[in-house]
C-alpha cells in the first residue's frame, strides 16, 4: 500500500536517526500539522473553542505527565495541583504587572520547584506509596489554594485573568488563544519526540527499566528521577498558564481538583504510557467520547422511538464510556498508540502478514 | 604449589601502590547473621586478567558488589587506581572508569540493541533536558559522534545485523554479547565480568574468551572475571583467587591455585577430595 520500507535505505546516521525515517510518516505528520494550523478556516468557531482548543491543551498536559509516567516510570496523581500552581502563579504575576513572557516561564518554574520538592520526598518510596504521596500533594495544594485568600481571591471566588500580551501581541479572541496553545503544544511535542533519541531520554528509560544497571553505567538514578519530576512539573505549570490565559480566563480552585489529575492519568494510560502520539489519542478519547456517546444515545433513542427514561438517558453514555475504557485496556493494554502501531505495521508488510519486528 | 601461590601474592604488593588497578584490604560484609565476606584481601595489577572462582555462595558476586559500590563493606578499604572508593556511590565509581556486566543480564527491555549500547557511553556524554529540546542545535552532533564509536564496537562484537532489534527478542548468547559491548563502549580502565560465559556452549565460550583477550591487547583494559568454567580460567587468566564461604583459600597462578587440595575439597567435599588425592598419587 502507501506504506513501504522497501527501497528506503539511509546512508548516514543522521538520516537513520531522524524523527520519521519513513517518508510516508513524515508526510502524514506534516499533513496533520497543516490541518491543526488551518483548523480555524476549516471548522466552525464553536468547534474550535469547544473541541480543538481543549484537545490541544489537554494533550499538552498529557504529554507532560507522560514524560514522568512513560519516560521515568513514576506515577503522579497530583498533576492537577501542578497545573493549578502554574495557573495561579502566572495569573498573579501578570496581575502584579509582570510581562506575560516572564510570567508563563515563572509559572512553570513555580510548579517545577514545588513539584520537585514534593518529588524529592515522594521519590523515597515507590509504586503505590509514590501514588499516595503524590495524592497527598494534590490535597495539600488544593487546601492551601482554597484556604489562602491571597491566592484564590477568597472563599468561593474565581480570580479574573487579565489579558496577556505575548511579545506585543495581545492574546485576545479565540483565534490567537488557539494559536498560542497550539504553539506551546508543538514545542512540548518536539521536546518529547527529541528526548527519546537523545542521551537524556535514554538515561531516563534506563532508570525506569533497571535502576541498578543504570547506576553502573554512571547514571545518577535519584538525580534523574528528580529531574524527570522537575521537567514534567515545569510543563504542567506552563500548561496551567495556557489554561488560565487562553481557555478559562477566570481561575477558581475547583478547576484543578483531583478529577483533573485522574482525567490526565486516564488520558496517558488509555493513549499509551510513554507514547507521544498516544497522548493526543488519549486526550481525544477521554474528552470527546462522553460527548459523542451522549449524542449517539440521543439519536438512537429518537431514531428507533425508544422510550428511555431521563435517568437512563443521562447514565447510559457514562456506562458505555466506562465500559469502553475497560475494553480498551483489556484488548490493548498498551493503549491507542499501540493499536495505531499495529495498523501501521499491517500496512507496512501488506499483502504479507508478518512484520520483521 | 604453596610456594608459587605465595610468590604471586607478594608480586603485585612489591610494586608501587598506584600500579594496582584494584586493591581490597580486609573486606567484611554481612547480611543479617550471614557473614558473606570475612576479611578478604585482593589485588589486581594493571593490565592483568584476574579470575575469581569459588563454589556457589562463596561470596564472589558480593565481592564484585562491594567493589562497584552496591554493597559498601562493613569493614575494610577498597582502592581503585590508588584512590580510596570505599562507600562511594556506584554511579561515581562508574565515572572513575569501571564497567561491569551482570550474572543475570541487566539489559534495558523495550530499547533497541543500539540504544542499549549507546547507554554505555553515558559517562562520556552531557545529557540534559535543554539539549534534548534543542536537539538539532545541541544534541545531534554529540549523538552522531558517539554513534561512530559505538558502531566500531558493534563491528568488533559482530552485532551489525541485530542492532535495530528490541533487545528482549534476541537469543541469550547474543544478549550477553550486547551487554559486553555496552560495558566496552564506556572505555573502562577496569572491566568486571560476572560469569560472562554462564549457559554458553563451547563455541560461544571461545568467542567470548577471544574477545576478552582482544580487549586487553587492543584497549589495555584490566579485566576482573568471575567464572565457573575452570578451563577458561586456566586458559586466559594471569592470576586467580579462590573464595570459599567468604574466605580466600587459594591465590596465584590459575592452574596451581585451583589444584590446591583445599580448593578441591571446597568443590567436591572432604572425602571425595581424599579419594581424588589418592588417585593422583
Amino acid at each position: 500500500m502507501f506504506y513501504r520500507r522497501a527501497g528506503i535505505s539511509h546512508t548516514s546516521y543522521r538520516q537513520e536517526r531522524q524523527l520519521w525515517p519513513l517518508p510516508f510518516d513524515r508526510r502524514l505528520a506534516l499533513f496533520v500539522l497543516a490541518l491543526t494550523i488551518l483548523a480555524p478556516l476549516l471548522v466552525d468557531r464553536l468547534y474550535l473553542v469547544g473541541y480543538l482548543m481543549p484537545w490541544v491543551i489537554w494533550s499538552t498536559a498529557t504529554l507532560g505527565l507522560n514524560f514522568l509516567m512513560g519516560g521515568a516510570g513514576q506515577i503522579h496523581l497530583g498533576y492537577g495541583a501542578i497545573i493549578a500552581i502554574g495557573a495561579y502563579s502566572s495569573v498573579h504575576l501578570v496581575r502584579a504587572g509582570t510581562p506575560f513572557e516572564i510570567a508563563i516561564v515563572a509559572g512553570g518554574l513555580a510548579s517545577a520547584l514545588i513539584g520537585s520538592i514534593f518529588g524529592a520526598a515522594a521519590l523515597r518510596v515507590k509504586g503505590l506509596y509514590l501514588a499516595m504521596a503524590t495524592l497527598a500533594m494534590q490535597s495539600i495544594v488544593d487546601f492551601v489554594i482554597t484556604q489562602v485568600p491571597a491566592i484564590s481571591g477568597g472563599g468561593q471566588a474565581s480570580l479574573p485573568v487579565p489579558t496577556a500580551t505575548f511579545f506585543g501581541i495581545a492574546i485576545v479572541g479565540d483565534l490567537r488563544s488557539y494559536y498560542f496553545a497550539l504553539a506551546v503544544c508543538l514545542i512540548v511535542t518536539f521536546f518529547m519526540l527529541n528526548v527519546r533519541r537523545a542521551s537524556f531520554g535514554r538515561a531516563l528509560a534506563a532508570v525506569r527499566e533497571k535502576d541498578y544497571a543504570a547506576s553502573i553505567l554512571g547514571v545518577n538514578t535519584f538525580r534523574f528521577k528528580l529531574v524527570a519530576f522537575w521537567v514534567s512539573s515545569f510543563i504542567g505549570g506552563v500548561v496551567g498558564a495556557v489554561l488560565a490565559f487562553c481557555y478559562y480566563r477566570a481561575v477558581s480552585p475547583d478547576q484543578f481538583h483531583l478529577d483533573l489529575s485522574i482525567q490526565i492519568v486516564a488520558m496517558a494510560i488509555v493513549g499509551g504510557v510513554g507514547s507521544v502520539l498516544g497522548s493526543f489519542f488519549g486526550a481525544a478519547l477521554i474528552l470527546f467520547a462522553p460527548i459523542l456517546l451522549n449524542q449517539a444515545v440521543g439519536q438512537a433513542a429518537e431514531m428507533f422511538g425508544l422510550a428511555i427514561s431521563a435517568d437512563l438517558r443521562a447514565h447510559l453514555p457514562l456506562m458505555l464510556y466506562g465500559g469502553m475504557i475497560v475494553g480498551f485496556l483489556l484488548w490493548e493494554p498498551l493503549g491507542l498508540a499501540k493499536i495505531y502501531d499495529n495498523v501501521r505495521n499491517y500496512f507496512l508488510v501488506w499483502p504479507f502478514r508478518h512484520a520483521r519486528h | 604449589m604453596r610456594a608459587s601461590a605465595a610468590h604471586a601474592r607478594t608480586a603485585p604488593a612489591s610494586t608501587a601502590g598506584d600500579e594496582l588497578a584494584l586493591s581490597c584490604r580486609g573486606i567484611e560484609r554481612s547480611f543479617g547473621g550471614l557473614r558473606a565476606l570475612k576479611g578478604v584481601d585482593l589485588d589486581v595489577a594493571r593490565g592483568e586478567i584476574f579470575g575469581l572462582v569459588g563454589p556457589n555462595g562463596s561470596g564472589k558476586t558480593t565481592m564484585v558488589n562491594v567493589m562497584t559500590g552496591f554493597y559498601p563493606p562493613n569493614a575494610g578499604r577498597v582502592r581503585l587506581f590508588g584512590q580510596d572508593i570505599t562507600g562511594v556511590a556506584p554511579h561515581r565509581i562508574a565515572r572513575m572508569g569501571v564497567a561491569r556486566t551482570f550474572q543475570n543480564l541487566a539489559l534495558f527491555k523495550g530499547m533497541s540493541v543500539l540504544d542499549n549500547i549507546l547507554l554505555g557511553r553515558h559517562v562520556h556524554m552531557r545529557p540534559s533536558a535543554l539539549a534534548a529540546l534543542f536537539y538539532w542545535a545541541w544534541a545531534e552532533r554529540e549523538e552522531l559522534a558517539h554513534r561512530r564509536l559505538v558502531e566500531e564496537v558493534i563491528d568488533f562484537m559482530q552485532l551489525q545485523d541485530i542492532r535495530d532489534e528490541p533487545v528482549e527478542v534476541i537469543p541469550m548468547g547474543l544478549q550477553k554479547r550486547v551487554e559486553l559491548a555496552r560495558a566496552l563502549v564506556a572505555e573502562p580502565r577496569l572491566l568486571i565480568l560476572d560469569e560472562p560465559m554462564a549457559g554458553m556452549n563451547q563455541e560461544e565460550k571461545e568467542y567470548i574468551a577471544r574477545f576478552i583477550l582482544d580487549a586487553r591487547e587492543e584497549r589495555g583494559v584490566t579485566i576482573f572475571i568471575i567464572e565457573h568454567h575452570m578451563d577458561v580460567v586456566t586458559a586466559i587468566c594471569d592470576r586467580a583467587m579462590v573464595l570459599s564461604y567468604g574466605e580466600t583459600i587459594a591465590e596465584g597462578e590459575p592452574k596451581a591455585a585451583i589444584a590446591e587440595p583445599k580448593v578441591i575439597e571446597a568443590y567436591i567435599g572432604q572425602r571425595a577430595a581424599a579419594r581424588h588425592a589418592r588417585a593422583q598419587t
